[in-house]
């Protein structure tokens, strides 16, 4: 079930006035509400797929309250051993098993061996990375005794599934979340309109930023060498903002429909495109992916101790993998190969913590965020391209600065149309945010007003013809 | 819980309230313009008779030149095509024609194959063009009763304009913005109905086919019904397509232009032709059209 989906007008009220009317006070019955209305969310796309997040569900349950039976160390590594090989093996095998077959043929084809390997049709099941991490975050965490296993396997459950950051994030720690199951849940009537707030402000991301902006990059990198470069400058920029909206635009709905149930999630974006450096771009986006990473693989590595060389090692590693967790092809390894390599140098020169020495933005500021945001559109090209070579061959004949003719953006009405709502929703979403950056706040601030103004822009920019699914639903 | 759930009806109460206002503003302005053809025939045509109306889709709009014709036949004819539509959009606006009080002697129907052959027609791409015109009877059964692909946007559109001009926002509510500045703009039609594609475009190449019509269409036939109960005469026009001629056993009269021409130069891509095409397809229907008329008169 799409957020922006009719489906999702009818589901969301009614599962609201279960939760507050019906079950209200009743802390049980609002938990298994909660797993009983997500597996409906989830199984809307494919029903088949909830044996999936429950075998996962089983696995981690099961496994975390061995853990918290017994001291013996061996066993302990055995049963976290299980855990990872269980959910990293489901997850390698639905997202990467064709990538690697098909790799290990073209590895052998490059050296002459012909050989012959059956692939499968395997469907990638939606947000399989999100939940995957959630569940093992807990394995992990009880592991290191940083928490304790839980008996309730419903309320382990409707941690698992909580429909508003099941497919696409921010990716829990059952360190956070999972307590907030234990807990009487309140009504808040600050913290919901908050909620509604926040919720409005991610559908104006999606639907009026992203989806816009997707009009035009789904053109220019479907066929990018018939474009001038003027265009595929444009197409770039677009599709950091498609991006940006699409996924942060997920994320702010999905803590606003938490906060609408009583449930803090953690903040995901902090205005990333605000970034002075590459390292600051890190502490700002993605942020719940990027903390996993630092805390499950970076830190256990032995993180930014030790020799350089060993730094240098952890970086690599970090980022290659993050890009690999975005999904089976070379580009997004690439992709996080790139953002290493601007990210080594900062942390070469020890500066790659400067950005948290917090004084008021300047002109040189300024610059620097220009410059940042140049280097993250240059990334987003390997990211969306279809492969390396065409991810070269864009960057390439963008730079050959053979015209800087627009004409895609007024060849008819409809695009010229389109290309304006584009710029006028990224100028509106780009002056907000950085009013927000400026006054220093983490998350968006948006008056009554605001809310209902954005509203009505919703309606009237809204790409609703255009409608995408959401980008990140495919990792 | 009260304050929260009495506010988010409130603000939903007044959000729907500016936003079906806006959204009525909208149609209201394009209502009265010339904008799209429905607003066209209602507005900008001021003939209450005609000797002939081409009426079909982008084939029909781009293919025959009425201007062309009423100067080789003295008639007085009108195009009321419109592209990317279909033979259950060509019903609805020949009903919408006559609810406008206007009448014609002969209905040239510009027909495609696969339209003709199609059993379950749905909503076309440009059927929100009729949504300013809501209130008319023909439009609205024809918004009630067309088959949806997906979410009904216009079915609701009738009773809440903010859902369609929502939607179709660039097709509608930006351009209403303009039309009240200009309402006499026509959105790529002349002051009789018709456009004609540049001399540019090549057809890509391919093998020569042959295709039958197949009248499976319920909507050929509730126009065939409707010419009837009118005292139409209906002739059948079938435009040039690249390599492939198109075979009929149809009782009407019919002008089949299918492999009229044969030269790549005259196309604009496979399913229509140039402006050069247009004028050698317009001479040519001029000539059958006179005879099929000294036909009927016998």
């Amino acid at each position: 079930m799409l957020f922006n989906s009719i489906e999702f007008l009818l589901f969301l009220p009614t599962v609201f006035f279960l939760y507050w009317f019906v079950f209200k006070n009743q802390l049980r019955a609002q938990n298994v509400l909660l797993l009983v209305a997500s597996y409906i969310f989830y199984g809307w796309w494919d029903w088949r797929f909830l044996s999936l997040i429950i075998a996962s569900t089983f696995l981690d349950y099961f496994i975390a309250i061995q853990l918290g039976k017994t001291s013996i160390s061996k066993k302990r590594k055995l049963l976290l051993g299980i855990s990872l090989v269980g959910n990293l093996g489901m997850l390698g095998f639905f997202k990467y098993y064709n990538f690697f077959v098909a790799s290990w043929i073209e590895a052998w084809s490059s050296v002459g061996i012909t050989m012959e390997a059956s692939t499968l049709n395997v469907i990638l099941p939606v947000g399989i990375s999100f939940y995957t991490f959630q569940t093992l975050s807990y394995t992990i965490d009880v592991y290191r005794k940083e928490m304790k296993p839980t008996k309730s396997f419903i309320d382990f459950a409707a941690f698992v599934t909580f429909f508003p950051q099941l497919v696409a994030g921010p990716i829990e720690r059952a360190s956070h979340l999972l307590p907030q199951f234990y807990k009487n849940r309140t009504f808040e009537y600050q913290n919901a309109v908050d909620g509604v707030k926040l919720i409005i402000w991610g559908m104006f991301k999606k639907v009026v930023v992203a989806d816009n902006c997707a009009f035009f990059v789904n053109k220019i990198f479907e066929n990018p060498e018939v474009y001038s470069s003027g265009e595929l400058f444009f197409g770039m920029v677009f599709f950091a903002f498609q991006i940006y909206g699409d996924f942060s635009g997920y994320s702010d709905i999905a803590i606003g429909l938490s906060k609408l149930f009583g449930f803090d999630l953690m903040v995901n974006f902090k205005f990333p495109y605000f970034s002075r450096d590459i390292a600051e771009f890190w502490r700002r986006w993605h942020i719940s992916l990027s903390t996993w990473f630092r805390d499950y693989i970076y830190i256990p590595l032995g993180g930014s101790k030790g020799s350089q060389g060993f730094q240098i090692r952890n970086v690599m590693i970090i980022f290659l993998v993050s890009g690999f967790w975005h999904g089976a092809n070379w580009t997004y390894v690439v992709w996080g190969l790139f953002h290493a390599l601007m990210f080594l140098p900062l942390l070469l020169f020890n500066v790659n913590r400067s950005h948290l020495i917090t004084k008021s933005y300047g002109w040189l500021d300024f610059a620097k965020i220009g410059v940042t945001f140049l280097v993250v559109c240059i990334g987003w090209v390997f990211f969306r391209a279809d492969s390396i070579a065409d991810a070269f061959q864009y960057l390439a004949h963008m730079l050959e600065l053979n015209s800087l003719g627009l004409s895609l953006f007024y060849k008819t009405n409809a695009n010229l149309m389109i290309f304006g709502l584009s710029v006028l929703a990224i100028g509106i979403l780009s002056m907000q945010e950085l009013v927000w950056v400026i006054k220093k706040r983490e998350l968006p601030k948006i008056s009554a007003f605001g809310a209902l103004l954005l509203v009505l822009l919703i309606f009237f920019m809204g790409s609703f013809k255009n409608q995408m699914d959401f980008i990140y639903f495919q990792f | 819980m009260k304050k929260f759930l009495t506010k988010i009806v409130l603000y939903t109460f007044f959000i729907l309230l500016i936003g079906n206002g806006i959204a009525w503003l909208s149609l209201y302005f394009i209502g009265k313009s010339n904008l799209y053809k429905p607003q066209f025939v209602k507005n900008g045509v001021k003939e209450k008779h005609f000797d002939y109306v081409v009426l079909g889709s982008s084939t029909g709009l781009t293919t025959l030149d009425t201007k062309l014709i009423d100067e080789k036949l003295k008639t007085k004819g009108l195009n009321i095509s419109m592209d990317d539509s279909a033979l259950s959009s060509h019903y609805l606006m020949l009903q919408f024609f006559y609810q406008q009080q206007k009448t014609t002697d002969y209905l040239v129907l510009a027909v495609t194959p696969w339209d003709l052959a199609n059993e379950n027609p749905v909503l076309n791409n440009n059927d929100y063009r009729f949504l300013s015109e809501r209130n008319t009877t023909a439009v609205r059964e024809y918004y009630q009763t067309i088959p949806y692909e997906g979410f009904p946007v216009l079915k609701y559109a009738t009773y809440f304009p903010l859902v369609g001009v929502s939607y179709y926002n660039t097709e509608l509510f930006y351009p209403s913005l303009f039309t009240i500045l200009k309402p006499e703009k026509r959105n790529r039609f002349d002051e009789k109905g018709n456009y004609s594609y540049p001399n540019l475009g090549a057809p890509i190449q391919a093998e020569a086919t042959t295709t039958a019509m197949q009248f499976n269409n319920p909507y050929f036939k509730k126009i065939k019904d409707f010419c009837q109960k009118q005292g139409i005469t209906l002739v059948l026009y079938q435009s040039p397509l690249y390599k492939n001629s198109v075979k009929s056993n149809a009782k009407d009269y019919f002008v089949n232009h299918s492999d009229f021409i044969s030269v790549d130069s005259l196309f604009y891509d496979n399913l229509h032709v140039n402006s050069l095409g247009r004028t050698q397809c317009s001479e040519d229907f001029a000539v059958q059209f006179n005879t099929i008329r000294n036909a009927n008169r016998k």
